[in-house]
């Protein structure tokens, strides 16, 4: 690599801060710092959630936008999820045949297979891929937007930011995810049952009602239902780095990247709470 | 496609998935099925859940909806199980639930026997009775214990083979008396000789019986004895029911003698002939004509003890018949006697009692009936040998 190079590199790089005597006191005043960056963090999203709240249940509605929120979140993630969905099926059926076989509990297969997808692999992965696809996605839009003062410009027009673009798209998200998640249960569930009856003899038939066997809602519904909390939460947190974005083009990238890796982070650890939660209020 | 378009088949697309879940887990839960419920009460239910299985015979027809714990510490634990309605037939007020497991370690579940056809129909909410779970843990207790006892059996069964081992020997050797008994050639021909003796012995007690029994007969001849049974009118009470009948034949009779006791009996407590002569209108009758079955009918007043006038009206009606049996020529087993004992009627009282003689025609056939003989005073007549003891005055 020759020099221009090094310093074409150094020159995109912020500076890096000046070198410092490294003492107690120093360490100390930095661990302060990023404490106290963590809790605005949080008290800034707090607020940002309250807004957006208000702004929500408020007239006048922003229908039109709400609409269109629901076909990007919705109906455009759906192949995308569908696939994902597919493939989780075939890699539970193939996994579980063998795990299953060596116990000699292969009888088992269809249950495990519709447990496992019903109760966490549909939830989890279908709010992972959203996670990515639509977190980034109107992470990077409002921060683009905030950048090019696009928002500025909409509060000007006496039009609520936080109504027409936050709330349209947290809703959006917070519907349409277990709507999404049916459709990964359903392609997971149909391709683990393929996956299955290519290496035997297993009806379709045969296999939902010994998959289904004493089968509740309580097994089903919450499960499926709980993804509308992640769905809140990859639409409030992606909203709420694409608007609180600073810095032009390099802010818009992290306000993208912030938005899926913090939205995949709490929506794993929300499904820590939420799956005590729906195993102590639904048996 | 337009957007609006896109996002409806979307979501009619997802919500017809939810539909199909929902029906598939409904129909396992039997939310969408006509149910009705029922109760079992159980010491222990072995671990078992709500929601699972209850079976009827064998077909998973219902699940668990609850199970409650008793309130006070005698109670028992209450299953309340939501069955389909198409087992309303089948279960009934005796059907037994019980908890069994799938395999051994299976999970468990509710098995309901079929009821018996005779017994009521459950209704909606009744309790069920039931039988006991078999538990694992229980079980291998059990077979502990019985392993144990066996063991003892085992060694109690050695020690007394051992025994017997010895005792065997100690026969073998001729010690004691059973081994005297088995190796003493002496004893085993006395033992034949006394049963010959015992036979003899039998054979001679037997020959005395009889001669005693011919004394006996001698006896009533006698001249101190004669004249009791004479008075009586007969001799021998077991023959009384010798040509008895049940009840009278349902054919018309072809003619009826009708006579008092009074006309012909001596008194009104005996079955002894005076008048005799008056029933040789019937006796010529009976010679005369070709007929089936006649019938001696008699009956007695209301006075006196019922079981003794019975006796009293069987002896008169075979009096009679010995009668007319030794003083006209006719076929003898078709002549019949009926002992009516007591009757209600104020002319019998007055007569001591009533006889009539119906003669029925060729053909006719004697009722099959049992109970008067077996009600009747007389002893058991079949395997007496006929005798014809009645003592009657030649005419």
């Amino acid at each position: 690599m020759s020099d221009r190079g090094l310093t074409a590199a150094a020159a995109i790089r912020p500076p890096l801060p000046e070198p410092q005597a490294i003492g107690i006191s120093s360490l100390l005043s930095s661990a302060k710092r990023r404490f106290s960056h963590f809790f605005e963090w949080f008290g800034s999203l707090g607020v940002f959630s309250w807004q957006v709240l208000k702004a929500a249940i408020t007239p006048p509605y922003e229908w039109r936008e709400l609409i269109r929120q629901f076909d990007e979140v919705g109906s455009r993630s759906l192949p995308l999820v569908a696939l994902a969905g597919a493939a989780i099926g075939i890699v539970i059926s193939l996994e579980a045949r063998y795990s299953l076989s060596r116990f000699g509990a292969k009888s088992m297969f269809p249950a495990t297979l519709v447990y496992s997808v019903i109760q966490v692999m549909g939830p989890v992965i279908t709010g992972l891929v959203v996670s990515g696809r639509v977190g980034a996605g109107i992470g990077a839009e409002l921060a683009s937007m905030k950048v090019t003062e696009q928002i500025d410009a909409i509060e000007a027009s006496a039009i609520n930011p936080y109504r027409l673009l936050a709330a349209t798209r947290v809703l959006a998200c917070i519907l349409m995810l277990p709507l999404l998640t049916l459709a990964a249960d359903a392609c997971a569930l149909l391709t683990g049952w393929f996956a299955q009856a290519l290496v035997e003899q297993l009806s379709f038939r045969q296999f939902v009602e010994s998959g289904f066997r004493g089968a509740t809602f309580n097994a089903f519904l919450p499960p499926t239902f709980k993804t509308a909390v992640y769905g809140l939460i990859i639409g409030i947190i992606a909203c709420f780095q694409g608007m609180r974005t600073r810095g032009g083009a390099a802010g818009v990238g992290r306000a993208a990247t912030n938005s899926v890796v913090l939205a995949s982070l709490f929506l794993i650890l929300a499904d820590v709470v939420l799956v005590k939660f729906i195993l102590v209020f639904f048996p | 496609m337009s957007r609006l378009a896109r996002l409806g088949a979307f979501i009619v697309g997802t919500l017809a998935i939810l539909a199909v879940g929902v029906f598939v887990i409904g129909s396992k839960e039997y939310l969408f099925r006509s149910t009705y419920q029922l109760n079992a009460q159980f010491d222990n239910v072995a671990g078992l859940a709500i929601g699972a299985d209850v079976q009827v015979g064998g077909v998973h027809s219902g699940t668990v909806r609850s199970i409650a714990l008793p309130h006070t510490p005698g109670g028992k634990v209450t299953v309340v199980m939501d069955l389909d309605r198409s087992t309303h037939e089948i279960i009934k007020h005796d059907s037994l639930a019980s908890i069994e497991t799938e395999g051994v370690l299976g999970s468990q579940f509710v098995a309901i026997s079929f009821g018996s056809a005779d017994q009521a129909e459950v209704k909606d909410g009744d309790m069920i009775q039931s039988e006991p779970p078999l538990i694992m843990a229980d079980l291998f207790k059990k077979a502990n214990s019985i392993l144990n006892s066996s063991q003892r059996v085992i060694d109690n069964t050695t020690l007394a083979t051992a025994h017997l081992n010895s005792v065997s020997a100690k026969i073998d050797s001729g010690q004691g008396t059973v081994g005297a008994l088995v190796n003493d050639k002496q004893l085993y021909s006395n033992l034949k000789q006394t049963t010959t003796t015992l036979d003899a012995t039998v054979l001679e007690a037997q020959a005395g019986v009889t001669a005693f029994k011919e004394n006996m007969e001698a006896l009533k001849h006698n001249f101190l004895l004669s004249g009791y049974f004479k008075k009586r009118g007969y001799e021998d009470s077991a023959s009384l029911g010798a040509n008895k009948i049940g009840s009278l034949p349902l054919n018309a009779p072809i003619k009826t003698f009708s006579y008092t006791i009074k006309q012909i009996f001596d008194s009104q407590d005996t079955a002894k002939l005076t008048n005799e002569k008056t029933l040789k209108a019937v006796g010529d009758f009976l010679e005369r004509t070709q007929f089936g079955v006649a019938v001696i009918v008699v009956a007695s007043g209301m006075q006196g003890d019922s079981q003794k006038e019975l006796t009293l009206t069987e002896a008169r009606a075979m009096v009679i018949r010995a009668y007319l049996v030794d003083n006209f020529g006719f076929d003898d087993t078709l002549l019949k006697t009926l002992g009516m004992g007591k009757q209600i009627d104020a002319s019998l009282d007055a007569d001591w009692g009533s006889i009539r003689i119906i003669i029925y025609p060729a053909g006719t056939i004697l009722p099959v009936d049992n109970a008067p003989l077996a009600a009747s005073s007389s002893a058991p007549k079949i395997d007496k040998p006929l005798q014809m003891p009645v003592v009657t005055p030649k005419p």
